[in-house]
């Protein structure tokens, strides 16, 4: 590490255990003047420079309506400080839910901007350090909802960071601000990866489901699939084993109902079972099947429907080693 | 979160546009005309290029435009040096032609801090009432396109960033007053020459061909201003003094040397003062306009501390530096005085002086012969005055051209003359016969405006006249022109030329030409009367009155205790700031039929009939209906006529505004007779003032 670099580290390091301490993460925070700050912006420090030079000028010359206007400027430049500073102050944000997303997709969190006073809050900038910037005002009403981006790259709970809420209104002279930690997250789904589950799926696919396959004897055979067939008649287990779509002819209820089994896909890195796994949760319950899970110290029911599916998703994304599933 | 790339507001480029084009308006008669021109193409594309009908110029173009127009500017001015016109107007052509290259926020930002500079660069020229509300204006156009680049919502809108720009320039001008008056003001750090304006009027200048003083007679353009602590003397004693010419060429008076050679010999070897006064002097404060010229007038016998002011030999004021903006300066001066009793080799000789060759023989023979049959040289003059009293003289603003032999001319044959011939030809009447005289220029008279109490004087004022120096008695006063016409110093140049073709011929539709109708006269009094006021307390505010205003204030300790002022003020700039501000604002969305209702219903809480949360206006009047059965019928009325009105008006949103209207005046109607039963208006009264809840 560089000397500067480690300066910069040790500093940024400093200021997080200060902002911690000063601004500790909640659910809800009324933005006021314990927690606003407020620093001149550059086009502030360009309208100083230009009253300045009007200034200087104004001696030079013994101009007195010179100096009026340089003292004019000044006012305008300090009474900014007010309204910049009342554009945040008597603001709540509040976080919301935050809707999962699959990794690789930009996580959307949301907050809730509230009025606390009466008045109007114009020109609100909030996002991420670094991250695309939602504007939000409070003309008329009274609470807002903000989306706030942030890349979700990897699967798993997505902690935000410190939320910056900033203006520059009314005149973009002075940037009041806030960097305030609403403890925001989001779960982050395994990006779907198409791709077949394994040939030992039926060895593998055991115990109850197995038992209760066991009895069909009126299995006819399977005749490729056409276009209008029930997808429910869909013979998954082969498509799954790359045979392609195909159709069962006189079907067994229990034959329809798979377990992905985490043991179905060997040889495959952790992550990207999870990944193919994701991709049959989505396929299965598309076409309406019914559907378990079994991860390692995870296991989840046959079911179908959005719960179902979100309870899937949810073993998918915090599945944590053989520990069973992270909080 | 980087702004620097982001787009201009459209509404910001027309606000802009309007704030240039008002900021530059004072200067187009200042710039060549082909600058305006140019400016006006420039904002005119940078329109079309807002109107989507062309694009941004090619790079070429604007480097060809720079490249013809910078040379050009510099040419244009080199006759006037490079000074601060060519500042201004370089920094004018830089401002627009950064419009056509003005694709972000940043750019923006440049061209809104160089457009506040410009908006001071017209003080350098003129601080008037009008200079000052025209910068105002400007400023809040500027404020308002700042204002518009960081309003990206549905208010993005003129009137509400018009509102919100005058709101912020209004809220600032009390602490921008006391900043005024209380941030110490310093000397110039260091020197710079000011522009010489071409348009103003010269005044009074330092030589006299006779004839010469008749173009101002033309003029009604101010002087300058006094204000006198006591009692303005009578007219006829208000000759301002300005310059002595004590050198004769046959033609042409002049005055000796130059004035700069002269300040800087004194301030070399100071001269001590040589006047006697005898009794109270008078004391009073001048405000000149602009002359271009290095002295200043006062009355005879003047006393000045103001810096920068030297007296010379002759007792005229001289300045440093020629006069070219306002300028003030305070002066006593005893009316009655004695000055030169003895007068030096030098002196004598150059009020004797005569032009070479013997140009005027009738005028020498005359006065020879005027000298032998008078008892003294004092009764010499008196004589010669008695001759311009008693022959055929006439004053007159459009005397006759004169040749070579002028004074015998003007003595002898055309005898029509302003107040130069009458000076010239008295002086050199004494200086034939050996008494030492010399001319005098400045101005005689004034007007009184009594709106203010002060004396303004005009170019029409000025004159000349002579001064004679006799044993004993020192220099003294001689006015032949009053001998001539008396009441020209009685009553003013005005009661005696206003019939005259040339009096203030050049004063175009000046309000002097109504000095007759009563009311325009008034009027015209108590506009200067401002401007003056404004002058003397306002554009004049500096270190001497900062430090004589703080003294009356603080007494010894005025350092400490401006810096003490100054600190509070801004202290409590933000408490009263912030509370004002910062306080919970009030709503103020309410659609005029829930305004209505709302009154009602706060009313009829006071009765003891608080609405509850979340209670439909329907519901909460079947509540009252069962509580309170008298109001059950208005209530009802009511209730129905704000539904009617807050939701249902979407649908009937279409329906004429007009029925609307006559359904508002209803609701407001029966809201009010249900209100009057609720309370008596005295009661009323009180709940509105929050004495009783």
């Amino acid at each position: 590490m560089t000397p500067v670099a480690a300066v910069n580290h040790w500093f940024s390091q400093r200021m997080q255990r200060w902002l911690a301490a000063r601004l500790p993460a909640v659910t809800q925070i009324r933005l006021d003047r314990r927690n606003i700050f407020i620093l001149p912006t550059g086009p502030g420090l360009l309208f100083l420079a230009a009253s300045t030079l009007i200034f200087i000028t104004a001696i030079n010359y013994i101009l007195s309506m010179a100096f009026g206007l340089a003292f004019l400027m000044i006012s305008v430049f300090l009474l900014s400080i007010l309204y910049t500073f009342r554009n945040l102050q008597q603001l709540s944000l509040r976080r919301l839910p935050a809707e999962p997303v699959f990794a690789g997709q930009e996580a959307a969190f949301m907050v809730l901007l509230q009025r606390e006073g009466k008045r109007a809050h114009e020109m609100l900038e909030l996002g991420f350090p670094g991250q695309r910037v939602s504007l939000a005002n409070l003309l008329d009403d009274v609470e807002v909802r903000v989306p706030l981006y942030l890349p979700a790259p990897q699967r798993g709970l997505l902690k935000a960071p410190r939320l910056r809420v900033q203006t520059r209104f009314p005149l973009g002279l002075w940037r009041a601000w806030s960097i305030v930690d609403l403890s925001m997250q989001c779960i982050v789904f395994p990006a779907p990866v198409p791709g077949p589950l394994s040939g030992r799926a039926n060895a593998t696919a055991s115990g109850q489901s197995e038992a209760s396959v066991a009895g069909t004897e009126d299995f006819q055979g399977l005749r490729s699939y056409q276009p209008g067939d029930s997808l429910k008649q869909v013979a998954w287990k082969s498509f799954a084993r790359g045979q392609g779509l195909q159709v069962k002819q006189f079907v067994d209820q229990a034959d329809d109902r798979l377990m992905l089994d985490w043991a179905m896909l060997p040889g495959l890195e952790p992550e990207e079972r999870l990944s193919r796994l994701c991709h049959w949760v989505l396929e299965l319950e598309r076409s309406g099947v019914d559907y378990g899970l079994r991860l390692p110290g995870v296991e989840i029911d046959m079911g179908r429907g959005a719960e179902h599916r979100l309870r899937a998703l949810t073993a998918l994304a915090l599945w944590n080693g053989h520990k069973g599933v992270s909080s | 979160m980087s702004d620097a790339r982001e787009q201009i507001p459209r509404i910001s480029i027309l606000w802009l546009l309007a704030a240039l084009l008002l900021l530059i308006l004072p200067h187009a008669t200042r710039l060549p005309i082909w600058v305006s021109i140019l400016l006006l193409a420039c904002m005119g594309w940078r329109l079309l290029i807002f109107a989507g009908r062309l694009g941004f110029p090619q790079r070429w173009l604007k480097m060809l435009i720079v490249i013809i127009a910078l040379p050009l500017t510099v040419m244009q001015y080199r006759s006037l040096g490079i000074g601060l016109d060519t500042a201004v107007c370089l920094l004018i052509l830089g401002v627009v032609f950064k419009l056509l290259e003005m694709r972000d926020r940043r750019d923006i930002q440049i061209v809104i801090a160089l457009s506040y500079v410009l908006a001071m660069l017209s003080f350098i020229y003129t601080q008037t009432i009008l200079a000052t509300l025209h910068a105002i204006l400007c400023f809040i156009l500027i404020t308002a396109t700042m204002l518009s680049l960081y309003r990206d919502n549905a208010r993005n809108t003129i009137r509400d960033n018009g509102r919100l720009a005058v709101t912020l320039v209004l809220q600032s001008i009390p602490l921008t007053i006391a900043l005024f008056v209380l941030v110490p003001r310093i000397s110039p750090l260091w020197s710079m020459p000011l522009p010489v304006s071409s348009s103003t009027n010269m005044g009074v200048s330092d030589e006299m061909t006779p004839g010469d003083i008749t173009n101002l007679g033309r003029s009604s353009a101010l002087a300058f201003r006094v204000s006198f602590s006591g009692d303005a003397p009578a007219h006829e004693d208000l000759y301002w003094r300005g310059l002595v010419l004590d050198f004769f060429d046959g033609r042409t008076w002049r005055r000796a040397g130059s004035t700069l050679q002269t300040y800087q010999m004194i301030q070399r070897f100071p001269s001590t003062f040589r006047g006697v006064p005898i009794g109270e002097p008078v004391a009073y404060d001048v405000i000149l306009e602009p002359t271009q010229q290095s002295w200043v007038y006062a009355l005879q016998l003047a006393e000045t501390r103001s810096d920068g002011i030297v007296q010379d030999r002759n007792y005229a004021l001289i300045t440093e530096k020629p006069i070219t903006q306002r300028y003030r300066y305070q002066v006593r001066s005893h009316l009655q005085h004695q000055s030169d009793l003895d007068l030096s080799a030098p002196l004598r000789a150059r009020a004797l002086q005569l032009p070479e060759g013997d140009l005027n023989p009738r005028t020498a023979a005359l006065a020879a012969q005027m000298r032998s049959e008078a008892a003294s040289d004092m009764d010499y003059a008196t004589a010669v005055l008695r001759l311009f009293r008693e022959e055929p003289f006439y004053y007159t603003l459009t005397p006759p051209a004169l040749g070579d032999e002028s004074i015998d001319e003007f003595m002898f044959t055309t005898q029509e003359g302003f107040c130069g011939h009458y000076a010239g030809s008295f002086v050199y009447m004494m200086r034939e016969v050996g008494i030492p005289a010399r001319v005098v220029v400045g101005y005689q008279g004034g007007e009184y405006n009594p709106y203010e109490d002060y004396t303004l004087v005009y170019q029409y004022n000025a004159h000349a006249w002579a001064e004679a120096w006799f044993e004993g008695e020192g220099w003294v006063r001689f006015d032949p022109t009053a001998a001539v016409a008396p009441e020209r110093i009685t009553l003013g140049v005005e009661s005696i030329f206003a019939d005259q073709p040339g009096f203030l011929e050049d004063a175009g539709f000046s309000m002097m030409r109504f000095r007759d109708t009563q009311w325009l006269n008034t009027l015209r009094l108590r506009l200067d009367a401002m401007d003056y006021a404004w002058n003397r307390w306002v554009v004049s505010y500096d270190e001497d009155m900062q430090n004589q205003l703080l003294g009356s204030w603080f007494g010894e300790n005025a350092r400490q205790g401006l810096l003490l002022t100054l600190g509070s003020v801004i202290v409590l700039f933000f408490i009263l700031g912030g509370w004002l501000l910062l306080r919970k604002g009030q709503y103020r969305q309410h659609d005029p039929a829930s305004r209505i209702y709302l009154a009602l219903l706060r009313e009829l809480a006071v009765c003891g009939l608080p609405r509850k949360r979340g209670e439909g206006p329907g519901a909460y009047c079947r509540r009252v209906a069962a509580l309170r059965p008298e109001y059950a019928e208005q209530l009802q009325q009511v209730t129905t006529q704000f539904e009617a009105l807050a939701y249902l008006q979407t649908s009937a949103a279409a329906a004429a505004d007009s029925s609307r209207l006559g359904q508002l005046r209803a609701l407001e109607e029966g809201s009010w007779q249900l209100r009057r039963r609720l309370l008596s208006p005295w009661r009323r009264l009180l709940v509105t003032l929050g004495v009783v809840r």
